[in-house]
Parts: structure tokens; C-alpha cells; sequence
């Protein structure tokens, strides 16, 4: 009776999963991504891959580590012991990624904001301010400052405001 | 600029994404998705709820400080000092592609307009227009309005054109620099005769005191006020025949 080679049934169970968390960790960013046109259906669906994706890749990554230890037992080379756990630390790798939103990377927000005085502050007189008045508090966002961070969390006499540009 | 909480639990928001060239927050609360411009969850717990608008104006320092010299400014943080906009940045950003563009309409994509909503319409202004002719009367929906550019000749606001206490409409006219009668109003009314400033507040006259009602604007390139707001329209520039 003809047996399946090791390495060919380790590439059966692995290469899926490679597959599959390639596709969840990148299709978010694929659609979600500057100078493109998003649709509405095509939004919705990445956004529940981003939202949805997490049990999934602990799954993929855990049928990876199962393949990689079911290999190893059989495989005594060493090189194809390197590669193949080069392919699973792969899927572990793209599971980690998947943790990571790169918008909120290039994007860090401003920490606790702080403020300065109208009258103490240097700002030229032309530079342009996003102002509020809350309560009665008046605040004001210099634009080429908040445009940076594009949402500042403040809170305005005691309200809470998410100021974005 | 939005009130960050929903029933009660307060929300701090990341940039987590671009839609349409208009970007997505992520609210660490909930993990859901909200659209920066529309205020709207669009995916998440929270899917379907809006945020409340905080009303804001786009003014020049100058003229915010002289109407709130108690105000407190955004204090830059120094390690990021250097990667804030250049002075010009808005001049760079007109070159910026765009993927949406409404070429049906005449207007370049990147054609900074001043948005209004409100009265169940949407319209827009070319942003040159306002700063140009300084007072426009026009209607929102079947509401009259006026959209005032301040003295520093960027900052705009919009009004209802409504007189507490006059049940007419009035026109406004703009008072030329230096006139001695009103020398510190922008424009006066036909109804009372008032001078009124830039808070659209009567400073003398007749109804000295009174205050039009704002109308939220926002300051936006038609591309993305267009793209959020389809019903829109649009103020043409009245020619001369």
C-alpha cells in the first residue's frame, strides 16, 4: 500500500493554513487603504474580517504547530526541520500581525492633550484653528497641529469631545 | 468635531482606516467603527448609532482670540513639532490624488467648499465665492440664511437670517471698512437698520443685543462633501447680464 510522504502531508495540513492567514491579514488592509474607493458591501465585509479574524488565526496557528510537531517526529533532517518550522512561525507571525491595526500605527494619536493660555500662546495670528465653545469653556485646534494626530480626545468642561480633522 | 460618548460611556477614539478617502475611528470602548466625517458607527456594537455634533468654526487665531481672549489652544507636543503641516500644507493638498471625483458637477474634486445641513437640505459654497462677496443671502432648504466671511478675510460663519423679534426677512448688506456710522460692524439689516459683527450679533440699531441663530457648517473638499451628502446642492455665482 502506497503511503503519503511525510513532507507531502505536512505541506497538505500547512499549506492552508498559510493560505488562510495571509487572506485574513490581508484583505482588511487591502480594502482599507488610502487613494481607493471603498464600497459599502466591501467596507462591511473587512471591517467583520478585522473584527471576526482573532479565534480564527489561533485556530490556523495551533493546526500549524500540530502539523509542525506530527512532522518533526517523522523528519530527522535538519534543514527540512528548519523549513518547516520557518513556515509555521509564518502562520504564527501573520496571526500576530493581524493584533496590529497599521493605520493606528502611522497614525498614533495625541496622548492626554495639554493646553496653553490664548493670550501666552505664540501661534501666528493667520494660522487657522478648529474653535469650540463648550459650556463655558472655548478651545480652539490649530490646524496644521490636530491635521497630524486627526483626532484629539479631549474633554471640555467635563464633556467629551473627539476632535477630528 | 463630536461629543465622544453614547448612552453615557465615554469613547476615545484611533484613526483605524480609510473609507472613501474620509477616515474611520476605532472607539478602544466598544471596538467599533465610526466614520469620521458622517459621525456614524458602520460597524461594531455600536453599528448604527451617530455621535453628536459639537459645533465648531474654521477662524483664523487672530480673530478666535479677540472673541475669546479666556480660551485655552492646543499646546504642540515638541517631539512632534517637526512632522506637523508646513505653513502651505493646504496648498500641497490640492495636488494630492483623489479616487472620487463628480466631473458632472464642474467642480474640481479638491474645490474647498463651505458644507451646511440643516432644515432637511444639504447645499454647498464655493469657499472663493464667501470670501469674496463677504455676505451672501441664500436659503438652506426653504430657510433663509446668511454666511458672513469675517475681516480677517478667511473665517466664515453661516446664520439663519432671522431677526429675534422681527417677523420679516431681512436682507444684510455689507458696511465698507471705515464707514464712520457703523465702524465696527461687518453688515446692517434693512429690517431695523442694526450694525451687526461677525458673532452675528447686533452691536447697534434697533435690535442691539440680538443675536442671529448659527447654522453648523463645515469647511470640506467637494469631493468628500458631495460623496457623504448626495442630495446636496450647490450656490452658483450670480453673474451680471
Amino acid at each position: 500500500m502506497k503511503t503519503t510522504h511525510p513532507g507531502r502531508r505536512f505541506l497538505l495540513y500547512l499549506f492552508p493554513c498559510l493560505l488562510a492567514s495571509c487572506i485574513l491579514l490581508v484583505y482588511p488592509v487591502y480594502v482599507i487603504r488610502p487613494f481607493r474607493a471603498q464600497g459599502a458591501r466591501e467596507l462591511s465585509w473587512a471591517l467583520a474580517v478585522t473584527r471576526y479574524r482573532a479565534p480564527f488565526m489561533l485556530a490556523l496557528v495551533a493546526a500549524a504547530f500540530t502539523a509542525l510537531v506530527w512532522y518533526w517526529r517523522r523528519e530527522r533532517r535538519w534543514l527540512r526541520r528548519a523549513g518547516s518550522a520557518a513556515a509555521a512561525l509564518a502562520v504564527a507571525g501573520m496571526a500576530a500581525a493581524s493584533r496590529v491595526n497599521i493605520y493606528e500605527l502611522m497614525f498614533h494619536p495625541l496622548g492626554p492633550p495639554s493646553f496653553t493660555a490664548a493670550g501666552q500662546s505664540k501661534l501666528d495670528g493667520d494660522e487657522m484653528v478648529i474653535a469650540i465653545q463648550v459650556g463655558q469653556v472655548a478651545r480652539a485646534y490649530p490646524i496644521r497641529n490636530i491635521s497630524y494626530y486627526h483626532i484629539v480626545n479631549d474633554l471640555v468642561d467635563g464633556v467629551a469631545v473627539a476632535a477630528t480633522y | 468635531m463630536w461629543r465622544a460618548e453614547v448612552d453615557g460611556l465615554r469613547l476615545r477614539f484611533h484613526l483605524a482606516g480609510i473609507n472613501d478617502q474620509n477616515f474611520l475611528m476605532r472607539d478602544e470602548e466598544t471596538g467599533s467603527y465610526w466614520q469620521q466625517i458622517t459621525g456614524a458607527a458602520v460597524s461594531g456594537p455600536l453599528a448604527g448609532r451617530r455621535l453628536t455634533l459639537v459645533p465648531s468654526d474654521e477662524l483664523t487665531f487672530a480673530t478666535w482670540k479677540a472673541e475669546e481672549p479666556q480660551g485655552t489652544v492646543l499646546r504642540e507636543v515638541a517631539a512632534d513639532t517637526g512632522l506637523y503641516a508646513k505653513k502651505d500644507w493646504d496648498v500641497e493638498m490640492l495636488k494630492a490624488p483623489t479616487v472620487i471625483a463628480y466631473p458632472e458637477s464642474g467642480l474640481p474634486p479638491r474645490e474647498l467648499m463651505l458644507g451646511l445641513h440643516g432644515f432637511g437640505a444639504s447645499r454647498a459654497f464655493p469657499y472663493e465665492a464667501l470670501l469674496k462677496d463677504k455676505v451672501i443671502e441664500d436659503h438652506l432648504g426653504s430657510e433663509p440664511i446668511l454666511l458672513v466671511t469675517a475681516p480677517d478675510g478667511h473665517s466664515v460663519r453661516a446664520f439663519r437670517r432671522r431677526i429675534p423679534g422681527v417677523a420679516s426677512v431681512p436682507d444684510f448688506y455689507r458696511v465698507l471698512a471705515g464707514q464712520p456710522v457703523l465702524p465696527a460692524a461687518l453688515m446692517m439689516d434693512s429690517a431695523t437698520g442694526s450694525g451687526w459683527n461677525f458673532q452675528g450679533c447686533a452691536i447697534t440699531g434697533k435690535s442691539i443685543g440680538a443675536c442671529l441663530e448659527r447654522v453648523e457648517s463645515i469647511k470640506d473638499y467637494w469631493f468628500d462633501w458631495r460623496h457623504f451628502n448626495p442630495a446636496t446642492t450647490v450656490y452658483r455665482v450670480k453673474r451680471a447680464r
